[in-house]
């Protein structure tokens, strides 16, 4: 069949006599009565081949004609024609019933002229003896037309409430399944499996991406014989059309476009199975709301997805404007101090003396180290919050980490009692230690900002079944009021109008570090005063970790 | 000592740096020559024949490593890495290539200085001779494979742990990477840290005072093991 925008003509070829306008009105209530028996079957049985003129409906008629003859016929010996007229009626009614009004006005007029040719005098002849049955002819008729009209008008409206019912009931099961859906991907599956189900076709859903360009979303075999149908072909290039034209089209199959409140976002296709098989109006009308409730589902998903993007765009903006003003103080305070430093010393006239200078080349290198640290850190979280931070990690021992980070602090500390604490058994722990390391450095930092100097900061350790528990603790005056998960958030200082360089990045950092190993940092308060923070870290299942010596024993001595 | 005849050839391209550097060494008896690319660099090395080389690893025309690799393939003058601290890898990268030792950025003078003096002692000196070795009190005759402590009690070592010990001595105060010191060890087809680590562990609590806080055993992160035989020598410079 060729491309054309009128279902009509693709539902049916019309028969010659429907040019006839009676006939015409006879095919339309065909159409109508059949249709509402489709609507109702929909999800049941196959559908059958559907021509408007369903002429078994007449023959009917005929047949209810002549069993209401053979039924009044033996009765005419006893009773007057008045309860004979009334027999045909009531054949009349009961045919109206369940015929529709083609068949039911046949029925009337077949009724009217049996009687006449049966039972009005002279019998069987179409001659009327007396003219005045030719008025009861023409009453029986009319009443019989009033009745057949009465009968299918309310046969009809009947037809029309189920079928308004029974598609709210598939458009309502569809939408459910659209409103758990969160992407487009599930939204087309679902989509697809509706219309299928409910059209006994198979459908696909192509959706038109930022260029414009169709691509099939999804595709669902509902006849599920052959298992999984494959996807079926489809007009790319008429799809374009369809979108462009906004309306649905007609092809090898229905193309509808998908159009959401701006514009159309893409097509489905649905193929009707058998392919020859056409689809009524009302089936058209159906696909259409399907498609719309498609569309603005689909609308909806891309509102949700355009919203997450706008939230994640925001917050990084948002982390970008805080870092960077952060970064911005805490690096222009060093650099003032620098540069202050660096003219202090460079000009002559103030003839520093050797203890002045050394004073102000320590401030200069330490202001530096710090500026240096800052860095490191704001580079490490940048790495672990937008890089594809991949773990390079190898086998380390506790005691070493902890070594290195007092270390690296040591300068820093040099005013602070610091105790180590690690049980000798420790089992060695799978990291990537320079992370591990700028945990307990940057914890150790914090010791140092937040406490006065002479406070006693302890490093121990412990070894759980499949974790292994560092804690760096101080005795210090404590964490500061206040929900101490708030202090892993970025930019978060214990007091936020202290002094204290640092973007406060510090334990973001750690939390980030320790749980890209699959452990976790939380900050309590000792029992006995002072902060506490805890690392835990999961320790592989590892079998040989003492090592062997060249003859086969283990190493057992301490 | 005869450092003031002794030549030290820089790679750095920035000025200040440059500046700081030649202060530093020419304050401490050095000559002094700074080249600012790779390539005249190389040049330099060959017509000056320096006694030491520093190398910053980010040069302007090209890879530092490739400026070690260079200079490796026709000398073994001892070379010094200057590398950022984030840059694990190529630190790791620069010891499989035959530098001798790294400062990491920013450094600080006396350390650096430390670290060239050292290198060029061992290297004037040549290898140590297997003598004794003194780490704190403790005393290990490494070829008698004896170790004591200076009240006379005696230090139980593993024969493997002399023969880490022995290997980290040869080297003097020069690294040894992970993969050096595993080879010399346990052979050429052994490749687990993981026991090094924990006899590097061992040896810290027989020999170091407070092994949490090692001063002769240095971990390298990333790269391997120092051995440290006289602490103060740095801080003194």
């Amino acid at each position: 069949m060729s491309f054309t925008r009128n279902p009509a003509s693709m539902a049916a070829p019309s028969p010659p006599a429907a040019r006839n306008l009676r006939q015409k009105g006879l095919a339309l209530a065909a159409s109508l009565r059949r249709a509402g028996r489709r609507i109702l079957r929909f999800a049941t049985d196959a559908p059958q081949p559907h021509p408007l003129w369903y002429w078994p409906d007449y023959l009917r008629a005929l047949v209810i004609t002549g069993v209401t003859t053979a039924i009044a016929f033996p009765l005419s010996p006893h009773f007057g024609l008045v309860n004979i007229i009334m027999v045909y009626l009531l054949g009349t009614t009961v045919g109206a019933l369940r015929l529709g009004r083609g068949p039911s006005v046949v029925l009337a007029i077949a009724n009217m002229l049996a009687f006449d040719y049966f039972f009005v005098p002279p019998v069987f002849s179409f001659d009327v003896e007396d003219t005045q049955y030719l008025f009861t002819l023409g009453v029986m008729l009319i009443v019989a037309l009033v009745i057949a009209n009465l009968m299918v008008s309310i046969r009809r409206h009947r037809e029309t409430a189920d079928a308004r019912e029974q598609r709210t009931a598939v458009l309502y099961a569809m939408s459910r399944e659209l409103a758990v859906a969160t992407d487009a991907q599930a939204m087309a599956a679902a989509a697809v499996r509706h219309v299928s189900a409910v059209f006994h076709s198979t459908a696909v859903v192509l959706i038109a991406d930022a260029r414009g360009c169709l691509s099939p979303m999804s595709s669902d075999g509902p006849l599920g014989k052959e298992g999984q149908s494959p996807l079926p072909a489809f007009d790319a290039e008429f799809a374009q059309e369809v979108v462009a034209r906004g309306e649905r089209c007609i092809k090898d199959a229905i193309y509808l476009p998908l159009q959401d409140s701006r514009r159309v976002r893409g097509v489905i296709v649905v193929y009707p199975q058998p392919p020859t098989r056409a689809l009524p109006a009302e089936q058209l009308n159906l696909l259409d709301a399907f498609a719309a409730q498609l569309a603005l589902s689909l609308q909806r998903a891309r509102l949700a997805e355009a919203a997450e993007a706008a939230r994640i765009s925001a917050e990084r903006a948002l982390l970008r404007n805080t870092l960077l003003a952060s970064i911005s103080h805490d690096l222009r305070t060093p650099l003032s101090a620098l540069a202050g430093a660096g003219s202090l010393i460079a000009q002559p006239e103030y003839a520093l003396n050797t203890d002045r200078r050394t004073t102000l080349g320590n401030l200069i290198e330490r202001k530096a180290r710090d500026m240096s640290q800052l860095l490191t850190n704001v580079l490490e979280l940048m790495q672990m919050e937008f890089g594809n931070a991949a773990l390079r990690t190898d086998w380390h021992a506790v005691d070493d980490l902890v070594a290195l980070a007092l270390r690296t602090n040591e300068a820093r500390l040099a005013q602070w009692r610091t105790v180590v604490n690690l049980p000798t058994d420790l089992p060695l722990i799978l990291v990537e230690a320079t992370l591990i390391v700028q945990i307990l450095s940057n914890l150790l930092e914090n010791a140092a900002k937040y406490t006065p100097p002479g406070t006693t900061i302890t490093l121990s350790a412990a070894a759980a079944e499949k974790s292994v528990l560092l804690a760096v603790a101080d005795d210090g005056p404590g964490l500061p009021p206040g929900d101490p998960e708030r202090l892993f958030e970025k930019f978060q200082r214990g007091r936020s109008e202290s002094n204290i360089v640092g973007v406060g990045l510090g334990l973001a950092i750690c939390r980030a570090a320790a749980r890209l190993h699959g452990g976790d940092i939380r900050a309590m308060n000792n029992a006995g005063g002072g902060a506490r923070f805890e690392i835990t870290l999961p320790v592989e299942n590892q079998a040989d970790t003492a090592p062997e010596d060249e003859d086969g024993n283990r190493d057992t001595r301490r | 000592m005869t450092e003031a005849m002794h030549l030290i050839l820089i790679f750095e391209d920035d000025q200040a740096i440059q500046n700081v550097l030649r202060m530093l060494f020419e304050a401490n008896g050095f000559r002094v020559v700074i080249a600012d690319t790779a390539a005249r660099g190389e040049n330099d090395a060959r017509l000056h024949r320096p006694d030491i080389v520093v190398v910053d690893l980010g040069l302007p025309d090209r890879d530092g490593l490739n400026v070690i690799t260079a200079i490796r393939a026709w000398s073994p003058v001892p070379i010094i890495v200057l590398t950022a601290r984030t840059a694990e890898a190529q630190r790791l990268a620069a010891f499989e290539n035959g530098a001798d030792d790294y400062v990491m950025k920013p450094f600080s003078a006396p350390e650096l200085l430390a670290r060239v003096r050292a290198i060029v002692r061992r290297h004037v000196r040549g290898e140590l001779p297997m003598g004794v070795l003194e780490l704190g009190d403790v005393s290990i005759d490494l070829s008698r494979r004896v170790a004591r402590r200076r009240d006379g009690r005696d230090v139980r070592l593993t024969p493997l742990e002399h023969r880490i010990l022995e290997t980290l001595a040869r080297h003097g105060d020069r690294i040894v990477t992970h993969a050096a010191l595993i080879k010399e060890v346990w052979g050429p087809h052994r490749n687990d840290s993981r026991a090094l680590r924990v006899y590097i562990g061992s040896l810290r609590r027989k020999l170091e005072i407070d092994p949490s806080r090692p001063r002769h055993i240095l971990t390298e992160l990333g790269v391997g093991y120092r051995l440290v035989t006289d602490p103060g020598a740095e801080l003194r410079g």
